[in-house]
């Protein structure tokens, strides 16, 4: 009785009622104003698919692994994700090792949601054989500090590590040609997730008895807020998901305020999750070329999805990936070797080379950048000779075809505002 | 907490950090003077030896104690701490001190307390209050008179904020000369403090701006060196001005 009561958090009647005070002069505890967020930092692991991300002191771990298993019968064409969410003891001392408990469930429920309902994640993609293999997506997240706002976190760590997860290519190979290869990853190129929109969740707080409405509580405002409201939603505009479980009343004016502010809010998270990942796929592609493998589709088609976002992404990546790159360039990497210029060179020259020079220029942009933070200026130009060999074999692709004329229109836009300005 | 004999040398190790397992006196070769232990020390047949890591202080006459910053709080016999109530007995207020154990305040450890007049405390009042003992295993008692039984600052904190930090940062705020930055803030800004030498602290002034200020300044100010606190406090109060 003595120990559970020490573990859970004691609030004080000062501090409520501070509060609530503070916040009718539209000031928190932390100094941030109503609708602040708190600062959001994204980090990538050294595998693919794992991601950490830190909202103030909430931190949570998230790892995507994927397998092969025999689709659903009602299914047969679809492969299937599902996401498992661990509390760790040492977030909270509230929290016990062992099964889940009720907040831990909600919780993976509402990531769930938004990414199932939406259909974020593209699971027909996901098909090997039709109704023999599929490939199950496992979404891991670990909450490693609570410090508040466990919702958005986790759904951040989940979205970030979607994006970077790379599963094996699949070939069709034995005698009869009927037996499904897995190819390993240094053989053959790992393929990214088709995602088709990333659904952020913005939760709300609901404080006092005038519908004070703040957004990120802090571990503290959750103890004293009457109620939450979590509404995830896409740079689309759409609604995703919607969850107000119990708590106080709101008035119908002051959800349609949150919703426009969380579509506000869930514009700038997807921005920093996308900027974050672009500057991954960087440091990702640096690191396939040192280990001196062949460049193939997968540098096409992680582009695609860089270049897919609209121009104002794609500004905002010319101007923050120097700031925002994580320090995380090759050069320290024990494992990378660096690129041998002259090595590499000799192997270019045996091939063709006439470049789509739409392409080359988003990925300049980008590359340059990282190239100069990490000091291997003279290693570019051979750089872009790979990426042009990349973007040259994936001719044989049926899919990226027909998409291709539509992009090199938007490149075209793109460059066409950078020469001018 | 215990009397022994002693020299007039202190140990060797006064203001050095010392770790589990040092010997800091060895009172075979000391006459019969007491000295006074405080947390973190142990007393072993004739030899003292340290318990926490930290550093080792001392204070004239002859006392001796190992300081550490931990988040979480060891209680010792003699602290003023914040306390915050959790649940009502007959005999005492369970009260919850940021320890490994809830402590005890009987009901009748305030100033002119008797069975006719005993506190109502709701649950989560806030309260700063005097261990009277901490032994290890047991609840700690609490008390809110000083030790002549006056009421001396002891009791209930009304409205503000009560802001966490850590042992080491409690006993700066509380050393003389005084913290830098509560200097410094306490020339510009009006506000009252409470510090807890178990890891909290209370602030309280007329506007919540000023609340949070002052305890966000001095939670950020615990990490920084010197100059750096006088640089962010420029800062801080120039953008307040």
């Amino acid at each position: 009785m003595d120990q559970r009561q020490a573990n859970s958090l004691i609030m004080t009647v000062n501090e409520k009622k501070f509060i609530e005070s503070a916040l009718l002069s539209d000031i928190r505890v932390d100094g941030r104003r109503p609708f602040d967020y708190r600062n959001l930092t994204i980090r990538f692991g050294s595998e693919d698919g794992s991601s950490e991300v830190q909202l103030g002191h909430t931190q949570v771990i998230g790892f995507v692994s994927a397998q092969l298993i025999q689709p659903y019968r009602d299914r047969p064409t679809e492969g299937t994700f599902a996401i498992y969410i661990e509390f760790s003891p040492m977030a909270d001392p509230s929290f016990e090792a062992g099964r889940p408990g009720e907040t831990a469930v909600e919780l993976g429920q509402i990531v769930d949601r938004g990414l199932r309902e939406s259909r974020a994640i593209d699971t027909e993609s996901l098909c090997v054989v039709a109704g023999k293999l599929v490939w199950s997506i496992r979404i891991d997240l670990h909450i490693i500090d609570n410090g508040g706002n466990l919702v958005d976190a986790a759904n951040i760590a989940a979205l970030a590590a979607l994006s970077t997860f790379r599963r094996p290519e699949c070939t069709f190979g034995g005698e009869d040609g009927q037996e499904v290869i897995v190819n390993p990853p240094d053989l053959w190129e790992p393929l990214p997730l088709i995602i088709h929109h990333l659904p952020v969740a913005v939760t709300f707080g609901f404080i006092g008895k005038e519908n004070n409405v703040v957004i990120d509580p802090t571990h503290y405002e959750e103890a004293v807020m009457g109620g939450s409201m979590t509404a995830t939603l896409n740079t689309n505009g759409d609604i995703c998901a919607i969850q107000k479980a119990g708590g106080d009343g709101v008035l119908q004016s002051v959800i349609m305020q949150c919703l426009r502010i969380a579509s506000v809010k869930a514009g700038d998270i997807t921005s920093k999750i996308k900027n974050a990942g672009s500057i991954d796929v960087a440091k990702y592609h640096m690191e396939r070329l040192t280990l001196g493998s062949d460049v193939s589709t997968a540098g096409h088609s992680n582009m695609e999805i860089g270049s897919q976002s609209n121009e104002r992404d794609e500004t905002n990546k010319k101007n923050t990936t120097a700031k925002g790159f994580s320090g995380r360039p090759a050069s320290w990497d024990p494992y990378s070797r660096g690129v041998d210029g002259d090595a590499l060179k000799a192997s270019l020259a045996s091939r063709v080379t006439a470049p789509p020079d739409k392409h080359i220029k988003s990925s300049r942009q980008v590359k340059a950048d990282v190239a100069k933070s990490s000091q291997r200026s003279s290693d570019t130009n051979s750089f872009q000779e790979a990426k042009k060999i990349g973007l040259q074999t994936d001719e044989s692709k049926t899919l990226k075809d027909a998409v291709k004329p539509r992009q090199k229109r938007r490149i075209n836009k793109s460059t066409s505002n950078s020469a001018a300005t | 907490m215990e009397a022994k004999p002693s020299s007039n040398l202190s140990s060797k190790f006064v203001d050095q950090v010392v770790v589990p397992g040092d010997v800091i006196l060895d009172l075979s070769s000391m006459a019969n003077q007491t000295i006074k232990l405080g947390g973190g020390l142990r007393q072993d047949g004739d030899s003292i030896s340290v318990m926490k890591a930290g550093t080792l202080r001392f204070t004239k006459p002859n006392k001796y104690w190992v300081e550490s910053s931990h988040k979480r709080y060891v209680p010792c016999a003699g602290d003023n701490v914040l306390g915050v109530v959790v649940d009502t007995k007959p005999e005492n207020f369970l009260v919850d001190i940021r320890g490994p154990a809830l402590a005890f305040l009987p009901v009748l450890a305030f100033e002119g307390g008797t069975r006719r007049n005993i506190p109502k405390f709701e649950v989560g009042t806030l309260l700063y209050v005097r261990v009277v003992n901490a032994n290890t295993g047991m609840n700690p008692e609490l008390s809110c008179m000083d030790a002549s039984g006056k009421a001396a600052e002891y009791g209930v904190l009304k409205e503000g904020y009560m802001f966490e930090s850590s042992t080491g940062l409690s006993r700066m705020l509380l050393s003389s000369p005084p913290y830098p930055v509560l200097e410094a803030l306490g020339k510009k800004l009006s506000f009252e403090i409470a510090v807890g030498i178990n890891g909290c602290f209370w602030v309280n002034a007329s506007q919540s701006s000023t609340v949070i200020l002052v305890g966000n300044a001095i939670q950020k100010s615990e990490s920084l060196s010197m100059v750096q606190q006088k640089i962010y406090l420029e800062k801080l109060l120039k953008s307040i001005q």
